[in-house]
């Protein structure tokens, strides 16, 4: 419970900074669709620098959201020790989203190459299952923190929203 | 904007307001009108279909409660957003309540494996390796994981090596073996009785030994994973699990953007201790909790608990930049505004 409790905690640090410094970055105002993405993005970022290890995935997330927006510069400063390797080869990470066949552990094996990041450059099966237990925990523990804070704010929203209306 | 949020993928809103028991009707309900959900968003249907042919029939309750995020497309937003709205949270919970059916423990989890793979080995030799273990289950997440990967393996290889050999090197053994943890040594694997001995069949029996190990481990990370037996279904599990949390971040990232008219998050001023507090508190959950650290996280309870976080140290989304002064700062200062009246 505590290390999880420590993931937690260091993802939702890694998040203030890099909002802060995506809202920054970014010329206001933003319609809701944007600030979806900005909020996503920078969640995303803090996921990947709240594991900065030699995981794959972390630099393969980080890659992929430095090619999705203009803020590559930022992306490098948020994380320090993370180094883009990935870069080059990530540009052709993409989504696979048809996929319907019904049989076969590889391709399964495939799909699920195409769900976690930087899967598509992992060959070992095996590495790719480790890889994906640890996107798992991390995965986790950002829907955890994020569902926490949609409820914080969901009260002091309607604290707030009183506050205005009188 | 409300044709914006309409047309978003994986969009609901929800409320803790919501009681037990209007969730479940509304669980219900959602049930009942599933293929509405599946005719009507006709963005999301590409992936529905292949969410219903790739799983089957398997996950059909998860799936139910997937497409229950999906209906709200269809039901209309509107200035009530914050009513109404328990089940698809509760939906998520589904989703992730499914962590509540395995009670074990990382450090039982590996010793269960070990049993499982040593059926031809000698089994007193893993009391000697009980506190080995239990002291990794003492290290940090993403660690423990390579480690408990490797250490399966470098263990392996020791135990069929001290078969052969008396029983008083177990102890140096085990400590030669919590010191290669990164490296993999060669793996001796002893052939069963009745099956070939050539190397080759040698070296993928352990290669698939090593795989189906990794996959047990696995599965007591994925819920719901016990009851479905082989690579393939297990592949299954696994990929439904990962979609179903990224849905799950998109959703809520789609709902603190309609929360937050500016891009902040009101739980800077929320110091870290309050924090700490809040999370350990939800422990007492309806739903049971997963013991033991970083894999069997908490579960959350419907209606959150927010006792531990002191209202009069949220900010107001009103001011934000005021209460940013320094990075580490910001983080745990608490503000007075709170409620004022």
């Amino acid at each position: 419970m505590n290390t999880y409790n420590m993931v937690k905690q260091r993802f939702i640090k890694k998040w203030i900074n890099t909002l802060h410094m995506l809202d920054s970055s970014i010329e206001h105002p933003l319609n809701v669709t944007e600030r979806k993405n900005a909020i996503r993005l920078s969640s995303d970022l803090a996921i990947a620098a709240a594991r900065s290890g030699s995981t794959v995935w972390s630099r393969a997330l980080i890659s992929r959201s430095g090619n999705k927006t203009t803020n590559k510069p930022m992306a490098r400063r948020i994380l320090k020790k993370a180094r883009n390797r990935m870069k080059n080869r990530c540009r052709t990470l993409r989504r696979n989203g048809n996929f319907t066949a019904k049989v076969g552990v590889r391709k399964r094996t495939e799909f699920l190459k195409s769900l976690v990041p930087g899967g598509e450059l992992i060959d070992d099966k095996d590495y790719l299952i480790r890889e994906t237990l640890d996107y798992i925990v991390y995965l986790r523990a950002q829907v955890d923190v994020m569902r926490t804070v949609a409820a914080v704010d969901l009260v002091t929203g309607n604290v707030t929203n009183d506050r205005r209306n009188k | 904007m409300l044709e914006g949020l309409v047309s978003q993928e994986s969009l609901s809103l929800n409320s803790m307001d919501m009681s037990v028991l209007e969730r479940l009707k509304w669980v219900q309900q959602q049930q009942q009108q599933l293929q509405q959900v599946v005719s009507q968003s006709s963005n999301n249907s590409p992936e529905l279909l292949q969410i219903l042919q790739f799983h089957g029939s398997n996950n059909d309750e998860l799936l139910q409660s997937s497409f229950s995020q999906f209906q709200m497309l269809g039901s209309g937003f509107g200035p009530n957003y914050n009513m109404g709205f328990g089940p698809p949270h509760e939906a998520m919970d589904e989703c992730i309540s499914r962590t509540s059916s395995c009670h074990m423990e990382p450090v039982d989890t590996i010793e269960v494996l070990l049993k499982t793979g040593e059926e031809n080995r000698a089994i007193a030799l893993k009391n000697k390796r009980k506190p080995e273990v239990k002291t990794r289950g003492e290290e940090k997440t993403e660690k423990k994981i390579k480690i408990e990967a490797e250490t399966e393996s470098s263990m392996k290889g020791r135990l069929n090596m001290r078969n052969t050999e008396a029983s008083s090197d177990t102890s140096k053994e085990t400590s030669k073996g919590a010191s290669e943890i990164q490296k993999l040594d060669y793996i001796h694997v002893r052939a069963r009785r009745g099956q070939a001995t050539d190397r080759h069949s040698l070296a993928e029996r352990a290669r698939r030994e090593k795989i189906s190990k990794k996959m047990k481990y696995l599965q007591d990370i994925v819920p719901g994973c016990n009851k479905v037996t082989g690579k393939a279904g297990m592949l299954d599990e696994i990929i439904n699990y990962v979609q179903c949390l990224q849905r799950q971040v998109e959703f809520l990232s789609m709902k603190l953007a309609v929360l937050n008219p500016e891009l902040e998050l009101a739980v800077e001023d929320v110091s870290v201790k309050q924090f700490q507090a809040y999370f350990t508190n939800v422990v007492a959950s309806k739903q049971t909790i997963m013991v033991d650290v970083p894999l069997f996280p908490l579960d959350q309870q419907g209606s959150l608990d927010l006792s531990a976080i002191n209202p009069n140290q949220t900010t107001s989304i009103e001011a934000p930049s005021a209460s940013w002064e320094t990075q580490s700062q910001s983080l745990y200062n608490t503000s007075s505004l709170g409620f004022q009246y």
